[in-house]
Parts: structure tokens; C-alpha cells; sequence
């Protein structure tokens, strides 16, 4: 596939020049998207290829970043591992928990396999506060970033070109696994591990060590994000973060080898950007997973191969009218759904109803830089007109996509992943 | 030589209450196509499950060769060179079919744990798998992913992934049901070829397919052999065409 090279190419040419044109504040969120696809890619390496749904692959991420900090604070980045190298100690310590829990977790499949790893992590993370030894107690432990190698690390630049290296780097182990022999096995076990062992492989062992690898690039993960904080406390073993790789994992897309990469790295994007702008993007986060899940099964990445392979079939030209008009349904849906989302919740906030005088008409609240007065109709009629829009917009899309995918040889989703994953010879 | 490769010495097993083998004796010579006979429910794929390793028996002895291999694991007793199919299609659907006989024919090459080459440099299991392919004539659906097999096609990946091992003994569970008179025939040829040297223990309901495959006929019934012998032996048998035989003609 040679456009895939392409834009591969382009995308990390763009990665390379990317801290010349950000503004400092910035290239710390870059560091932590790029933090977030690693870590999705390697949850995905259990959860999609592995067929292995881990609610508590936080706790491997944890791991690395403390066992980074360790290293950190005894080593003072000198001798043999100079603090370049340090998430090596990440991806030890990953590998480490991920071989012991691996082992007790992948005793069972399903979901069975799923609650040993959610309680696993629950017990660090209801342990580690007591851990003052390893974990710091409720304070957590700290660090300092030494110079090594001529660089000081002493801004966020150079730290976004180490956690780039290391992150290209890993992405691409990933992806060469998938081509040998054990990533070939781990497809397999994901399909039918029953079948493997009457084939004579041993499924545990493989499982576990699939587990472990997996653990192993969440470490390094863990121990970039040590670097990049230069300390960590226990909430690292919060059920929240285990939950979050597997939606941004399942947004991307679970069946196409990027897709998590790229469902981490928008969601991280978007969460970093609606932090300052919202107070509910966790409602968004939710909402955006159910959509997907429901409509698009195959996440952002399916909707891309999709998009591709009609745009190979058929041309650019072609392709557009179709693509506007679905863009213009996605940009109205989500205004409607953002609009009431933000009116309602401007208007239960605590703040906004203290200012309340009872008899008195209720104040303005302001929204995408207008005053909205909700005893207004308009106020409320806005999110309802702009629904209806979509809906009508959605129509024409819908129509439009019908119109291309006509006189095609059914393309479900079994192809798309037979294209994926079958053999490219 | 015909010393038995495998013996079943009064084996049994129950599922709590239900007694399902009771009893059974079998003994498969070396070099032999041997088939089990029986009707429905009579606990023919039970009794391949014990051998494989996918259930234990509740008492008796297995031996594969001098060896006791009852409670050994699956994969185990393959290692000792068993390979079995299923009755119900067993394969990996959501990979290509290649894909599929790749793995089954990666094992005896001892490369599960490589993780530092690319598979495509494997050129002695591309080869091998190439030629399984062409042998179950699926050469034209190698890309295909095998939930996408008509269910023929799939009774036949079934019978490769079986057979990609280089199994001393080989136990096959109905493996022509399904298909066609053609692809029957078809499935014969190749299973009497490929068993040339191994020995077969093959569990079938088309009878001729059994009395032209078989060199000797076990019957099964209510987890009972109630008789061995050549084809000749078992159609003359009276209490076979009671227990079975018989039963076919009324149906
Ligand atoms: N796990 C189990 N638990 C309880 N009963 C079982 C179990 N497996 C099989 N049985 C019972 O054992 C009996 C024999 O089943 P088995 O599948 O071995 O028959 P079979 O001879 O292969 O029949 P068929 O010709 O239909 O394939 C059946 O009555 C079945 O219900
Ligand atoms: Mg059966």
C-alpha cells in the first residue's frame, strides 16, 4: 500500500517539525498524545489481536512509570543507563507484573479473564498508599531528569523528542510482531484458542507471554510519562485510566493496527482541548464511545478504510459530495448535542442557581460567545433546529453513500478485516 | 507389523449422572484405517474426546503406543503425534484461509515463541502450507477469510488443519458430512492417500465411504464396542444389523 507509506511518512515528518511550530504550552500535550497512542497500540496487542478485553492494563502503565522513577532517583541518569535509556526499566518492570498477573489472569478467557484483571488492579491501587516504600504513600515519589548524552532535558522540546523516539520506535516492535510467527499465533488465539491447543501449542503460555509483551509496552509508556512529570503518585492505578484505554482503543478501532494509535492520540487531543472549555467532557467521551459502538463497530479506523477504499474505487471527485455532506451532518449532530449538552449544564450548575432571585427572570448564560436567555424560546428551539437540520443533512448523506457503494460486491465488515489481517501475498 | 498404536482399555465416562462411555475396548493397529461406527448419541465423538485430551476419562486406560496418555493436556498428546478434527467445524473464521494452514503447519517447526523474524522468511512453511492447500483444493481461496467458506470448503480446511502436523495417528470426526457426492469422493481419495503409512481411526455415518476406506469396523453403542472386525465380519454380524444396520433401513 504504497498511499499508507506516504502518508505514514508524512505524518512523522509532520511529528519531527511539529515543536518548531507549536507554542511551548503546547508540546506537552503532543507529549501526552503521543504517551496515549503508545499505550493504546500496546493494550490493543492484548485486546484485539490477543482477543483479551484487560480492565486493568492501568496498572502495568503504572508499574513502568514508577520502576522509571526508581531507576531515576538511583541511577541519577549515569552509567549504564543514562536517562534516555530509562524506560527500558518501564518496559522491565511492565513486563515483570505483566508475566505474574498474566499468569493467574489468562488461567480463564472472557469475561472471567476481564474481572481478574480489574480486581489485579484494584489491589495495587488499594495497596500502593500503603506502599510507602515502593509507591510514595499518597504523595507519591518524585525525580529529577539528569542531562545525558550532551542534552540537558531541560525543556519540554527535548523531552518530546525522546518520548517521540521511543514511541516510533515501540509502535513499530508492534507492528513487526504482528508479522512473526508468535504475532500470527496471537490472531489465532483470539479466533480459537480451543482449536490451538488441539494443534499442539501451548495457549497458556501463549497467553501469557502475549500478556506480558503487552505489559511490557504499556511499561514504556508508563516510564515516558515519568520522564515527562518527573514524578507519580498511586491515583496512576485508577480504574479511570484502565477505562480510558479501552475506549480510546475501541473509538480507534480494535481490528485495524493503527486505529488505536490514532483514537488515543484524537481523544487525548480533544480532552486536553475541552478541558479548558468544558465541564463535561467526560459525558462527551461516553457518548462519542456508545456512538461509535453502535454505529460504526469498527471505529475510527474502519470509517477510514471505508472512506479509502471508495475513494480508490471510484476517485477524489467522486468521493466529495458524499463526504461534505456526512461532514456537515457530523458538525450539525454535534452542535445540537453540544449546544443542549452545555445549556442544560450551565444552567444546573451550583454557580447559576445561587445567582437565582426568586420571581425574577432567570439570567443570561453565555454560549459560544452569545447571551442565551433560558426563559428564551430560541434557547431551547436552537439545539432542537439544529438536530433536525442534521437529520435532514443526514438523509442526503446517506442517499449519496447508498449511490457509491452501489453495484459493489457486499463489502461488510468480515472483508474489511479479511483485508487486514489476511495474507498479503 | 500390526501392533496397536492405540488401546482403549475399558474406558469410561460419565457427565454426573449420565453414564456415556461404559466400558469401552478398542484397539487401533499400527498402519490401519479403522472406523467407529455407531448410532446417533452413542458417544462416538466423547470417546475421540477422551483420546484427544479435551475430556478426561472417569476410569480405564488410553495408550498411545506403551504410553498412558490419559490427563495429558491437548497439546500435549498432538506432540506425541495424534491429531484429531472435529465433528463440529473448528477453525480460526476471521483469518484467511492460508492463514489458517500456516498455523496448523507452523507447530512441528517449533516456532511458536519467534517473535524476531517476519513469517514470510519461513519459506520451507510457506511451501508446505502452499502444497496442504492445493491438496484440499483450496488453492483459489487462500486470500478468503474462512468464516467465508461455504460449509464443504470448510469440512475440507478442517480436514488440512488435521493433517498439517505430520501426525503418526489421525482421528477424524465425520469429516464428509456436508458435502457433495463430488467433493465425497474427492475427500476419500485424499484421506486414503494422505493416511498411506499413519493409521486412521475415522468416524463416519456414509457406509460407503466406511467399507471402502476401512480396513476393520469398530460399533459403537451406548458407549459400548459391541464388535471389531473387517467390513465383512460387521455386515454379517447379527447383533450390529440389530444395533445399527438395521435401524438404517427403517429410517
Ligand atoms: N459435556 C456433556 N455433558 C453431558 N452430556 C454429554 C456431554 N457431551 C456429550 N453428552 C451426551 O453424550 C451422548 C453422546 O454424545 P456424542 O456427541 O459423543 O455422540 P455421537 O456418537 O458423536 O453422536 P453423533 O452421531 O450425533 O455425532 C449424547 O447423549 C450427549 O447428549
Ligand atoms: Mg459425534
Amino acid at each position: 500500500m504504497k498511499l499508507t507509506k506516504i502518508l505514514l511518512a508524512v505524518l512523522l515528518l509532520a511529528l519531527l517539525v511539529l515543536p518548531a511550530i507549536l507554542p511551548a504550552a503546547m508540546v506537552n500535550a503532543a507529549i501526552q498524545m503521543l504517551i496515549a497512542a503508545l499505550f493504546a497500540c500496546a493494550f490493543n496487542l492484548l485486546c484485539g489481536q490477543g482477543g483479551m478485553l484487560s480492565f486493568g492494563h492501568a496498572a502495568y502503565f503504572g508499574v513502568g512509570s514508577f520502576a522509571t522513577l526508581h531507576a531515576m532517583n538511583a541511577l541519577n541518569g549515569e552509567g549504564l543507563l543514562p536517562t534516555p535509556l530509562l524506560p527500558l526499566i518501564g518496559a522491565l518492570g511492565g513486563f515483570i507484573c505483566g508475566l505474574c498477573a498474566g499468569w493467574f489472569a489468562t488461567k480463564r478467557a472472557g469475561v472471567y479473564f476481564s474481572m481478574i484483571t480489574l480486581a489485579l488492579a484494584e489491589l495495587l491501587h488499594s495497596l500502593a498508599p500503603h506502599l510507602s516504600m515502593l509507591f510514595g504513600g499518597e504523595a507519591g515519589i518524585s525525580s529529577m531528569r539528569s542531562p545525558a548524552w550532551g542534552l540537558d532535558f531541560g525543556d519540554a522540546t527535548q523531552v518530546y523528542y525522546l518520548t517521540l523516539g521511543w514511541v516510533v520506535l515501540s509502535i513499530a516492535l508492534l507492528y513487526a510482531f504482528t508479522l512473526t510467527p508468535m504475532g500470527r499465533l496471537t490472531f489465532a488465539l483470539r479466533e480459537n484458542g480451543h482449536r490451538l491447543q488441539f494443534l499442539g501449542y501451548n495457549v497458556h503460555r501463549l497467553r501469557v507471554l502475549v500478556f506480558a509483551l503487552s505489559a511490557m509496552f504499556a511499561g514504556i509508556a508508563g516510564g515516558l510519562q515519568a520522564l515527562n512529570l518527573e514524578s507519580a503518585n498511586y491515583v496512576l492505578f485508577d480504574m479511570r485510566f484502565s477505562a480510558e484505554v479501552v475506549l480510546n482503543t475501541y473509538i480507534g478501532g480494535v481490528n485495524v493496527f493503527l486505529g488505536p494509535v490514532l483514537g488515543a492520540a484524537l481523544m487525548t487531543f480533544f480532552g486536553n482541548a475541552a478541558s479548558d472549555l468544558t465541564q463535561s467532557w467526560l459525558l462527551y467521551q461516553g457518548l462519542l464511545f456508545v456512538l461509535v459502538m453502535m454505529f460504526m463497530p469498527s471505529g475510527l479506523a474502519g470509517l477510514v478504510l471505508c472512506w479509502s477504499a471508495q475513494i480508490r474505487r471510484r476517485g477524489w471527485l467522486a468521493v466529495i459530495p458524499a463526504a461534505l455532506s456526512a461532514l456537515i451532518t457530523a458538525g450539525l449532530l454535534s452542535l445540537a448535542v453540544v449546544f443542549a449538552i452545555e445549556t442544560l449544564q450551565r444552567v444546573f450548575s451550583q454557580d447559576y442557581q445561587a445567582l437565582l432571585i426568586a420571581d425574577q427572570p432567570w439570567p443570561a448564560i453565555s454560549l459560544f460567545g452569545r447571551e442565551w436567555l433560558p426563559g428564551a424560546l430560541l434557547t431551547w428551539a436552537m439545539p432542537l433546529l439544529l438536530g433536525l437540520a442534521g437529520l435532514l443533512v443526514l438523509k442526503l448523506a446517506r442517499r449519496q453513500w447508498l449511490r457509491l457503494l452501489d453495484d459493489e460486491p457486499a463489502a461488510g465488515p468480515v472483508a474489511l478485516r479479511s483485508r487486514v489481517e489476511g495474507e498479503q501475498s | 507389523m500390526s501392533r496397536a498404536i492405540l488401546q482403549l482399555r475399558d474406558v469410561h465416562k460419565s457427565f454426573g449422572e449420565a453414564h456415556i462411555i461404559r466400558g469401552a475396548q478398542l484397539e487401533l493397529h499400527t498402519g490401519e484405517r479403522h472406523a467407529v461406527i455407531g448410532p446417533n448419541g452413542a458417544g462416538k465423538s466423547t470417546l475421540f474426546h477422551l483420546i484427544s485430551g479435551q475430556l478426561q476419562p472417569s476410569s480405564g486406560q488410553i495408550l498411545l503406543g506403551e504410553e498412558a496418555i490419559q490427563g495429558y493436556s491437548p497439546q500435549h498428546i498432538n506432540h506425541l503425534g495424534l491429531s484429531r478434527s472435529f465433528q463440529i467445524t473448528n477453525i480460526f473464521p476471521g483469518l484467511s484461509v492460508f492463514e489458517n494452514l500456516r498455523i496448523a503447519v507452523m507447530r512441528k517447526h517449533g516456532m511458536q515463541y519467534h517473535f524476531w523474524r517476519s513469517i514470510q522468511r519461513y519459506s520451507e512453511v510457506r511451501a508446505q502450507t502452499e502444497q496442504l492447500l492445493e491438496q484440499v483444493r483450496l488453492q483459489d481461496k487462500q486470500t478468503v477469510c474462512a468464516a467465508e467458506l461455504s460449509y464443504s470448503e470448510q469440512r475440507a480446511l478442517e480436514i488440512g488443519m488435521t493433517l498439517a502436523c505430520d501426525p503418526r495417528v489421525i482421528l477424524l470426526d465425520e469429516p464428509m458430512a456436508g458435502m457433495s457426492h463430488e467433493e465425497t469422493d474427492y475427500a476419500l481419495n485424499l484421506i486414503r492417500e494422505v493416511t498411506q503409512g499413519r493409521s486412521l481411526l475415522i468416524v463416519e455415518h456414509d457406509m460407503d465411504v466406511v467399507f471402502s476406506l476401512c480396513d476393520r469396523i469398530s460399533v459403537l453403542v451406548y458407549g459400548e464396542v459391541i464388535a471389531t472386525g473387517t467390513p465383512d465380519q460387521i455386515r454379517a454380524d447379527r447383533r450390529v444389523q440389530e444395533a445399527y444396520l438395521g435401524e438404517e433401513q427403517c429410517a
